[in-house]
């Protein structure tokens, strides 16, 4: 990305927006060549299960899967709205939940020396274990529902944004906090003019490692036990061999991913409209 | 020395708190067991008897070293092609990416459904999950090579093979082993969810089947043995890395200071 710009800046008059939109429309074509790969994945995936017959038990085709969810079966009727709006309820609601608290939490650890040096430790140390496995208890503790598939979330989402943010807020150059401290500048503004801003790039690497993970744990959760969602129909349909509204599932859980993710990109692209232009960290 | 000792006192100050904690305040067993109370279940033989443990530990020790293997092993091979041959490189990146942003977990239950229960679904759905983080890691690695020193060695002769056994490899390296660290935990986040799915036995058939009987001491007991597990093979990644790896500057520990 970095050299296509450099060569459009070497051209004899071109403007900015110029730069802009012929960045733009690269990426585009870039990410066309992608696009026709994976649909021609599906496609062969269609031609392979139709050639070779494969029973949609075991391998349905892409078709298959789409049509469980457009029209209704007598076989395997779910219900997909109730479903659908159960599992992204969980997923937004948690992703919402864990980046604001995430957030909050690692300004208060990177304002505070002593917590942090106690804290932050512990949080890396939490954050390589395989978190996921506290689902169980966690529905002990609270029962079926929605709300608990939202706290596996939220607790499976949780450290890389606090641990992403405040990388961020430390990795700040030295030789700035002395200028700024030099001209009285309080830490409070330091935090909100210099260390916050710098750490934008990380809180939102984070966030996008945090918008996978929200989709896990509730997927997790529902798998575990719930009576809703599209981690509870695939389960459900597992147990029945019914095996093409597992993958119309997937398609819907991809995405809702696809979309949550979609979301904090053009949310990074608003705030740090700067990274448009710049190259890639 | 100092920050690790001072570190782990705070974390045995956290569980002396806890443990009084719980007897103080009357906390019931099947809410928040305390430590001690969480230990027996692993230590006392009369009480660990009943849960075998050493057939639960050795089922999902077993999934995730296999899984670590093969992910290993597949992952470095899928990155190098990558990496060798623009053809291969164009047509399975945007697979790649494609299936690194879905939530590989959700496919745990597909798995079940075509190899049946026990070692072979769950050690898949481990593999599955670890996958990804190597090949991005590993290509990453690959390409991240001075293009100036490419030049003078290709200037000097160097062959493809030479140039990838000579820089690109041990130059990719300390990328290969942070993927290593990242599809370590992935494996077993894998086993286990396998394990909570279906399964007959495994530390994470364990904690969901204690769980229906509200048997929480042996939850916290099995969460503290994954832990563990999982913090054994981290560890001996990192061992291995800091041996490999000698002339890399330490990065691990609390940044400066």
């Amino acid at each position: 990305m970095n050299h296509v710009l450099k060569s459009t800046d070497s051209l004899p008059s071109p403007s900015r927006l110029n730069a802009l939109i012929r960045w733009v429309t690269r990426s585009i074509q870039k990410n066309l060549n992608s696009i026709f790969v994976v649909l021609g994945f599906f496609l062969l995936w269609e031609a392979a299960v139709w050639i070779f017959r494969i029973p949609p038990f075991i391998l349905p085709a892409p078709s298959t899967a789409l049509s469980h969810l457009l029209f209704p079966r007598a076989d395997a009727n779910y219900r997909w709205s109730y479903h659908i709006t159960s599992t992204v309820l969980a997923i937004g609601l948690s992703f919402v939940a864990t980046s604001t608290v995430g957030i909050l939490i690692a300004i208060a650890l990177a304002w505070s020396r002593k917590l942090k040096e106690i804290i932050l430790p512990a949080f890396v140390f939490i954050n390589s274990l395989p978190i996921i496995a506290i689902a169980p208890i966690i529905l002990l503790w609270m029962g079926y529902g929605v709300f608990t598939n939202m706290v596996i979330a939220f607790l499976v989402g949780f450290f890389p944004v606090v641990i992403n943010t405040i990388t961020g807020l430390e990795a700040v150059d030295e030789d700035l906090l002395d200028l700024v401290r030099y001209l009285n500048a309080s830490k409070l503004q330091v935090f909100l003019k210099i260390r916050i801003p710098n750490a934008l790039p990380y809180i939102f690497s984070g966030l996008k490692i945090c918008s996978t993970m929200s989709i896990v744990g509730a997927i997790v959760g529902e798998f575990i036990a719930s009576d809703r969602g599209l981690g509870y129909i695939i389960i459900n349909a597992q147990y029945s061999m019914n095996t093409p509204p597992i993958f119309s599932s997937l398609i819907l859980i991809s995405l809702a991913g696809a979309l949550l993710f979609t979301l904090v990109s053009l949310l990074e692209r608003i705030l740090m409209p700067w990274t448009a232009l710049e190259a890639e960290p | 020395m100092k920050l690790l000792l001072r570190r782990v006192g705070y974390f045995f100050l956290f569980l002396l708190f806890w443990q009084v904690a719980v007897m103080v305040l009357g906390i019931k067993e099947f809410i928040i067991p305390s430590p001690l109370k969480t230990l027996s279940h692993i230590f006392q033989p009369t009480l660990a008897a009943k849960y075998q443990w050493p057939l639960h530990i050795q089922a999902t020790l077993t999934e995730i070293m296999l899984s670590f293997l093969i992910t290993a092993a597949s992952g470095n091979l899928v990155a190098f092609l990558i990496s060798w041959s623009r053809a291969f490189k164009t047509l399975i990146t945007p697979i790649i990416v494609f299936f690194n942003s879905l939530p590989k977990i959700a496919l745990a239950p597909l798995f079940l459904l075509w190899f049946g229960y026990g070692l072979l679904p769950n050690t898949l759905i481990a593999v599955l999950v670890a996958f990804f983080p190597i090949v991005i890691n590993t290509s990453t690695g690959l390409e991240q090579v001075d293009e100036d020193l490419l030049n003078l060695v290709r200037y000097l002769g160097a062959t493809k093979g030479q140039i990838y056994v000579k820089i690109k490899i041990p130059n990719a390296l300390p990328y290969i082993f942070s993927g290593f660290k990242i599809s370590a935990t992935m494996c077993v986040v894998g086993s286990i969810v396998g394990e909570f799915i279906a399964s007959d036995k495994g530390l994470g058939y364990l904690l969901k089947d204690a769980q229906a009987f509200i048997d929480t001491p042996t939850m916290f007991a099995c969460l503290l043995l994954i832990s563990l597990l999982g913090i054994l093979f981290f560890g001996a990644l990192s061992l291995l890395e800091s041996r490999l790896l000698y002339w890399m500057p330490q990065t691990t520990g609390g940044g400066k200071g």
